[in-house]
């Protein structure tokens, strides 16, 4: 749905994207996770033609995006972090008037505006956006970027700002949209990511790193963590003594496989007959990915 | 097409429910009937001023007015008018800049070139409305007290008058394109203004400013021939499209 190739964007001296190659495949909900600065943003508006890249292409469903007035954009709907709407229009208003300038017919726009006020949950709001609060106009925004049934929803961090009740609202309407719509959603709440996710790619130094399929992208790149639960401060002892590289936090031992050989430890715990309450393999998270990834 | 129509009605909407329509409804309303009523009012003034301006030695003869005295003032009051208007609508791109509200409009694939000229007609058209309130309200006042056939070239004078407007507006859109600020855009369109205002004064080049076509008493008067006015109204012509011709490109380039 979304190929961008070798992508260049320096501002000044800084350079924000640096070589950017990434693929969003059809009706994936991709994360696009980075810091904030990593050129989250710069790589969205690039892809809405709103930035001109030094280098580099960008293709969204295999046309080429142009800067400036891209035809690309007829297949995209866009949500910005904080979307700023015409104060003084009504939500259906102003869906209305997304409606028309999109070249939707009057019947169509009367009809998908009524469908989505209902599924944002602002079908009975008659009142000017201005006096919206910011989890109102979060779903406005959604509303108004899938007026057009896009073929690409790009979503910049739509849940940042929002209490708990009001992302989990936001997640919702995304994963329900995938059915029909790609979804690209930047964020740095990696909990949002591992909700809602199929695809996820980091963006560090202007690269992507660790790009893929979720569960792909954690057996690819996790690394094989293991926990020890005991009561007995003994058995904590001894295997701090003899596994240094373990970490001991509230009574539970953990370790990277790649610092303790798994077997090295059961192999202990057996020929000195430690008492433990649970040894288990934890799954990577995207957080210990992230941190991993950071790191390097 | 519609989605040109569609944009003009967004500005249509906001210039109605922002109340600045009203406002400038009124302002240019107010103009219409200060002119004929000052002039109507000026031998009243006159008269009651005649005792205090007699001790400063100062004699007062009766005064005849006429419809030019009314129309010298709408000559006067215009340009207060324009000045109100760019004021209130100088902010008409800068705002949108601001606010981010045109990211939106532009991600669903509305064409840039069409932004500018919905606001370049929007800024035509109510400039338009409201100088011919102020014309018509001038003009039935001054038939109804006076004689409108007394003031010469008036129909030519008062067109001029309008199409200076709408260089200025011009000016004003393509400010708006390449500044951010409604600060910037107002400097800069006075400063074209002034500019113009001061090579008036050099009289090889007088006649072929746009601030000449501002000499609307001269041609009432019958004091200037309207032919005169030719070079500088076919100049102003140009320049004002131009202005509008050249914000397009310049604002398919901006970065938003």
């Amino acid at each position: 749905m979304l190929r961008i190739t070798d992508l260049y964007k320096s501002f000044g001296n800084v350079r924000v994207l640096d070589g950017l190659d990434l693929h969003v495949p059809e009706h994936s909900i991709f994360g696009f996770i980075g810091k904030n600065g990593s050129g989250k943003t710069t790589t969205m508006k690039t892809v809405l033609g709103l930035l001109k890249a030094d280098s580099g292409t960008v293709e969204v469903a295999g046309e080429k995006v142009v800067y400036g007035n891209s035809p690309t954009n007829r297949h995209v709907g866009y949500l910005p972090d904080v979307p700023e709407f015409y104060s003084f229009m009504t939500a259906p208003e102003y869906l209305r008037f997304c409606g028309e300038i999109t070249g939707m017919t009057n019947t169509d726009i009367k009809k998908r505006s009524g469908e989505l006020l209902e599924l944002v949950g602002l079908s009975g709001e008659r009142h000017r956006i201005g006096g919206f609060s910011r989890g109102m106009k979060q779903r406005l925004g959604i509303a108004q970027a899938l007026i057009n049934s896009p073929r690409l929803l790009i979503c910049d961090e739509p849940t940042s700002a929002l209490d708990p009740v009001g992302r989990k609202e936001i997640l919702d309407i995304l994963t329900s949209a995938r059915e029909k719509t790609t979804v690209i959603f930047s964020t740095h709440i990696l909990s949002d990511v591992e909700r809602i996710c199929t695809d996820v790619a980091f963006l560090k130094d202007g690269k992507a790193e660790l790009q893929g399929n979720i569960s792909d992208v954690k057996s690819r790149y996790g690394i094989d963590e293991y926990s020890i639960e005991t009561d007995c401060g003994d058995t904590v002892r001894a295997l701090l003594e003899r596994f240094p590289a373990m970490t001991h936090i509230r009574g539970k031992l953990s370790f990277r496989e790649s610092d303790v050989c798994v077997f090295d430890v059961l192999a202990y715990i057996s020929e000195k007959r430690l008492p433990t309450a649970k040894i288990e393999r934890c799954e990577p998270t995207l957080e210990s990915l992230f941190m991993e990834a950071e790191s390097k | 097409m519609k989605t040109l129509f569609s944009f003009i009605k967004k500005e249509f909407t906001e210039q109605v429910r922002s109340g600045k329509l009203w406002l400038l409804f009124i302002i240019f309303i107010l103009f219409g009937i200060m002119n004929p009523a000052i002039a109507k009012l000026t031998p009243w003034l006159l008269e009651t001023l005649s005792d205090s301006l007699a001790e400063s030695g100062m004699t007062v003869t009766s005064v005849t007015v006429t419809a030019l005295d009314s129309w010298v003032q709408f000559f006067k009051n215009i340009p207060m008018g324009l000045i109100v208007f760019i004021i209130l609508e100088s902010s008409i791109f800068t705002k949108e800049y601001a606010s981010g509200t045109l990211l939106l409009s532009l991600t669903k694939g509305l064409e840039r070139y069409k932004v500018v000229v919905s606001k370049a007609f929007v800024l035509s058209a109510l400039w338009t409305v409201y100088y011919v309130i102020c014309f018509g309200i001038t003009y039935l006042y001054s038939a109804y007290f006076w004689d409108n056939s007394v003031a010469q070239n008036l129909v030519f004078s008062v067109v001029i008058r309008w199409l200076f407007g709408m260089f200025v507006i011009s000016l004003t859109v393509l400010f708006s394109v390449v500044f951010k600020t409604n600060t910037s855009v107002l400097a800069a369109v006075g400063g074209c203004v002034a500019v113009s205002y001061l090579a008036g004064f050099l009289p090889k080049i007088k006649s072929f400013v746009p601030t000449y076509l501002t000499d609307g008493n001269s041609l009432i008067y019958g004091l200037s021939e309207s032919g005169n006015y030719t070079v500088s109204l076919i100049i102003t012509l140009l320049l004002t499209v131009a202005c509008v011709c050249i914000s397009i490109p310049l604002f398919n380039k901006k970065q938003l």
